[in-house]
């Protein structure tokens, strides 16, 4: 054993001999340098967030900023992995799901007493409620996401379908399942929506759970934190998924396997969200509307949620990573971003000077939707990727046949054991996020200072190792035992 | 027997012709879809556009190259692979030839060894020996990914099989003449076995060459991220954009394919050699 | 597994070389030996050990929570409340089905191409294309092939080679379905592989038995009862390994093609695995699964050598 660790460790060493210098300044340049991990999205949106480094460097010239970028398809895991080993950079970008449990895994740092309040003022009600986690704010986007209904004008006319003329307005059940009816005696095949089926994952509990939820019921009730049992299983959430089993037995809905459904003609109606408008507008043109979702009963529910920033506990500088959201969050840099994404700008004042969102766009229902409430946060927990998950496969199994009431009170079984393993989430306090700093000890100071941010959600500021050895780095779980000595031997602070 | 060979010959012929249509169709489908826009490749799957497009254009291609850095992960492939097969060939054949030919203590037990773990899939192990590595900080370059895949029991079940089918005679005139253990196995062995390397090297590279799931797990960093991973730059919100990942699927199997056509006879040959020594 | 048949026939147990030694070769092996063993006990049998002690507690990717011992929580879990029964299910199918096709298959086309034909070169070098694909690829070009509807190219070839009579569907989100393609697929992968190994098989057989046995009278069927197939014992045990094993492997195709789904349908052991131990983060319990596989595969592979065993000393 002990020779199989010194053989490992040789060969570690030997592996780390010329790779030992990429990435890692000299370290008096980390005093300004500011790594960046963020997803890589398409093209434009690429282009964008470089010539946004490109001008907040043109006005803070002492920053060096290090941006890598990691493929949507892994991002997850890499995260993870990079977390384990302790190698997370200042700022992270993630997609909204992962924020609770990035936060209570003690991998981001509260952006509460960072953030100017005038840019908390300024954003939208979405995008504080996805950041939250417990009592902080942990993650801030730039753009929020919109979920509604796009349909064929020409071909509702034709069926004579009353059109919805905002959130407060939408189809029922019965008027939607009716419509869905008429609209298929036109149709050649008589598949007339399309749920993008051929989406994977998430998708599914992004798109279907507003549905649940404008029933009465939800993923997971939300207090206290997520139990499934009786909310998923639920009679409102069963009556949900009856009805999406419903249309899809009877045949109205298309498989969407190119993607195409909707823009070929083939369908009238199609669930979908604001990344599905330039192609819609231009296959449709002037044919295009936009509608709310249908609602189950009261009132309509959607989708909110997208891609947001965090500043990580590893943080050298968190002022500067704070700084660079800053920027991000003004108007004219929240709409290039929004221009070359097609998401909802996350401030009020970047929707008002929106061409697309503002009063008078074509997508301003989705910017109505997340101001006025009709849009939910995903369940605030880290059991959220099971909970998703759960969803997905249990869609999957209603979708192919399976009796919705026994589907989902299999995910919510699965959910609700998750929360017991995990003993229902408890509060993390402890070394943990403290360790594994980079090893230069000209910080002392700044770590001082970011304990005593970071004090507030009661990180103990002794168990802080500074100067952290290569050892010490990247401990799994083992050795963040609470109250377990800190494990590197570099007390250099 | 033979009395209608031109009929039979036909026959054997018109077999040998379906079944290149069913292995070659695939492959040309991919081909074609590389050099075809991105809303046509699935809408003409249906048609024979689908083998004989109508305009072809390089676009997905030039999409890959702006898209993902494809020189840089190329050449992390290429290092990646290099030193598993490089480092494996020897490490395997080593062990292989003290297998095979020499007489110790604790022979029996290793062979034995080989053979169990021969049986454990890389998945199955690939996150304890992830969090193995995250215990000693080593990640993130290009020999964690090679490293932990060159000691490889087939290959050195592979090696094993072969050096127990070869004559016995030259290696004992080699040891008469007072040639060491190791001056015999490079002087003697090696030359003669040949196939048996050539076909472990193959095996190694095939198996590696798409490898994902270690690779996502263990880097970060561009600059040693290996060609598969680059294969996730496409999954993003959809469409999918089937043309570009057509046209990189093309580009990850090129060098491979390379590597085949000029190494047609070596790779049959020492597929071949596998099974016989075997 | 069937290793025993071929070793058994070329080492005198426990004699590798029965002549005067003059010198010990012992420390000669163990420096040949030991960067292979340094391997294979790091980087295989230690984290193997990791994942059985892992598989008895309740770690979590990422979880601040300190490591528990559950007990054997993990393994009743695995078979009650995750897919890993039918996985493992499927993966015997999928054996059962895949072993005996593929080697069929790859004997036929080793057949066929095992005659003075002009052009078999071009034949085998185009059979043996697939092999040189990375699964990953191979998988992602099966999806487009399965594309549901009429516009689908399997499905419009089976329309056509049926004069329309196919009715059109979704294979990979069909229960039925989905499982026999990702088995057609891998045999479309790996069968260009069996092939070659069979065909150098077939090339070796001294012309002289064929010969002996048209003397004889043989018809062709007995010939290759007689004289290719016990001829081709080694080969045809080699691939027959390779192919299991490979077998018990599959995961690329599941989890580009399927998932796993519809309905578990599809679902391997290993696709089960990454996807509790990664997808979901629950380490100890993809720990849990990597055993009772090993458990199992090694059964497989105890039964298999006994009955060869026996088999083979009667003959």
């Amino acid at each position: 054993m002990l020779l199989a660790f010194t053989v490992a460790t040789a060969l570690t060493l030997a592996g780390c001999g010329p790779e030992v210098e990429r990435g890692e300044g000299a370290p008096d340049a980390d005093v300004h340098r500011l790594e960046i991990w963020a997803h890589a999205g398409r093209e434009e949106e690429r282009r964008t967030l470089e010539a946004q480094i490109d001008r907040f460097r043109a006005e803070r010239s002492e920053v060096r900023i290090d941006l890598t970028w990691i493929p949507e398809g892994s991002y997850n895991g890499q995260v993870q992995a990079a977390a384990l080993a302790g190698r997370l950079p200042d700022l992270l970008e993630f997609d909204g799901p992962y924020l609770y449990s990035y936060a209570w895994q003690g991998h981001l740092r509260p952006l509460d007493d960072l953030l100017p309040e005038e840019i908390h003022a300024d954003l939208l009600p979405s995008i504080l409620a996805q950041g939250r986690y417990r009592d902080h704010l942990y993650g801030l986007g730039t753009f929020d996401s919109g979920l509604g209904l796009w349909a064929n004008r020409a071909r509702l006319e034709a069926a004579n379908a009353r059109i919805p003329g905002g959130p407060d307005d939408a189809w029922d059940a019965e008027e939607f399942s009716d419509l869905l009816e008429r609209l298929a005696q036109d149709d050649p095949d008589g598949q007339v929506l399309d749920l993008k089926l051929n989406y994977t994952g998430e998708w599914f509990s992004y798109a279907f759970a507003p549905l649940l939820q404008s029933a009465g019921g939800d993923l997971v009730d939300r207090e206290p934190e997520g139990v499934a049992s009786g909310t998923l299983d639920g009679p409102e959430s069963v009556a949900a998924m009856t009805a999406v089993q419903s249309w899809i037995r009877q045949g109205r809905v298309d498989p969407n396997l190119d993607d195409a459904a909707f823009a070929r003609g083939r369908v009238p109606l199609a669930w979908g969200g604001h990344w599905n408008y330039p192609g819609y507008r231009a296959a449709l043109g002037e044919d295009l509307l936009l509608l709310p979702l249908p609602r189950m009963d009261e009132t309509m529910v959607t989708g909110q949620g997208s891609w947001q920033w965090g500043v990580t506990r590893r943080a050298r500088d968190p002022e500067l990573a704070m700084d660079f959201l800053a920027f991000l969050l003004r108007p004219e840099e929240v709409l290039a971003m929004s221009e070359a994404n097609g998401g909802v700008p996350a401030t009020r004042a970047a929707v008002a000077r929106s061409e697309a969102y503002g009063a008078e766009g074509p997508l301003h229902l989705f910017a109505r939707q997340l101001e006025e409430g009709y849009a939910r946060p995903r369940p605030r927990t880290p059991a959220y990727p099971v909970i998703s998950d759960a969803f997905d496969r249990a869609f999957q199994d209603i979708r192919h046949g399976t009796d919705p009431a026994a589907a989902l009170s299999a995910a919510a079984r699965r959910i609700d054991r998750e929360l017991r393993e995990n003993h229902h989430y408890p509060e993390i306090t402890g070394e943990r996020g403290e360790r594994g700093e980079r090893g230069d000890t000209h910080k002392a100071t700044r770590d001082q200072h970011q304990n005593r941010a970071v004090g507030q959600i009661g990180v103990d500021a002794k168990e802080a190792p500074v100067g952290g050895q290569p050892l010490g780095e990247g401990l799994p779980p083992f050795g963040r035992r609470e109250g377990s000595p800190p494990t590197s031997d570099g007390h250099a602070g | 027997m033979n009395r209608w060979p031109r009929l039979r010959a036909a026959l054997a012929y018109a077999l040998l012709l379906a079944f290149t249509l069913l292995f070659v169709a695939p492959v040309l489908f991919m081909l074609v879809g590389s050099l075809k826009p991105d809303e046509l490749v699935l809408a003409e799957a249906g048609t024979l556009r689908a083998f004989f497009p109508d305009t072809i254009s390089l676009d997905n291609y030039r999409a890959v190259f702006e898209r993902v850095p494809f020189g840089l992960y190329l050449a992390s492939s290429l290092i990646i692979n290099g030193l598993i097969v490089g480092l494996g060939l020897l490490v395997n054949a080593f062990a292989g030839y003290a297998l095979a030919r020499l007489r110790w203590w604790g022979r029996e037990a290793m062979l034995a060894l080989v053979l169990a773990v021969l049986v454990i899939p890389f998945e199955a192990i690939a996150i304890p020996l992830f969090y193995q590595l995250s215990w000693i900080g080593w990640r993130d370059d290009w020999l964690v990914q090679a490293i932990p895949f060159v000691a490889n029991p087939l290959a050195i079940f592979l090696f094993y099989s072969f050096f127990l089918g070869l004559p016995r005679e030259l290696e004992e005139a080699a040891r008469v003449d007072g040639a060491g253990v190791l001056r015999t196995f490079f002087v003697i062995v090696v030359p003669n076995a040949k196939a048996a390397f050539a076909s472990v090297a193959i095996v190694l590279f095939l198996f590696h060459w798409g490898m994902y799931l270690w690779p996502l797990l263990m880097t970060t960093s561009e600059a040693v991220r290996p060609l598969p991973l680059g294969i996730a730059n496409f999954h993003t919100l959809p469409p999918l954009q089937w043309g570009d990942i057509m046209a990189f699927g093309v580009l990850m199997v090129l060098p491979v394919l390379i590597l085949f056509v000029v190494f047609q006879r070596w790779f049959v040959r020492g597929v071949a050699s596998t099974g016989i020594k075997g | 597994m069937r290793d025993e048949g071929i070793v058994r026939e070329r080492i005198p147990r426990g004699a590798p070389v029965n002549r005067p030694m003059r010198y010990s070769q012992a420390p000669a092996a163990w420096l040949l030996m030991t960067p292979a063993l340094a391997g294979l006990l790091l980087f295989l049998l230690l984290p193997f050990g990791l994942a059985v002690v892992l598989s008895f507690s309740n770690l979590r990717m990422g979880s601040p929570l300190p490591l528990e011992f559950v007990g054997l929580a993990n393994y009743t879990l695995a078979f009650t409340d995750t897919g890993l029964t039918r996985a493992l299910l499927n993966n015997l199918l999928f054996a059962l089905v895949v072993v005996p096709v593929q080697t069929a298959l790859g004997l036929a086309l080793a057949l066929l191409l095992n005659r003075p034909l002009a052009g078999r070169a071009v034949f085998r070098t185009l059979f043996f294309l697939p092999v040189v694909f990375p699964l990953s690829l191979v998988a992602v070009v099966w999806v487009l092939i399965f594309a549901p509807g009429p516009d689908g190219l399997l499905n419009a070839a089976l329309g056509l080679l049926t004069f329309g009579g196919w009715e059109p569907r979704d294979f990979l989100n069909d229960p039925f379905w989905a499982l026999p393609a990702v088995m057609l697929t891998s045999i479309w992968q790996g069968v260009g592989f069996q092939m070659v190994v069979l065909l150098a098989g077939l090339q070796a057989i001294p012309r002289q038995l064929y010969e002996a046995a048209a003397v004889d009278g043989a018809s062709r069927w007995r010939q290759f009862l007689h004289v290719t197939l016990p001829g081709l014992r080694n080969p045809l045990i080699f691939v027959v390994i390779v192919t299991t094993i490979l077998s018990f492997r599959v995961f690329d195709q599941v989890r580009i093609m399927t998932r796993g789904g519809p309905q578990d349908a599809s679902n391997t052991v290993i696709h089960e695995m990454v996807r509790t131990a990664f997808d979901q983060g629950h380490v100890a319990m993809g720990a849990a699964m990597s055993v009772v596989f090993f458990l199992v595969i090694l059964g497989i592979a105890l039964v298999q050598r006994r009955l060869l065993r026996q088999r083979g000393e009667v003959s």
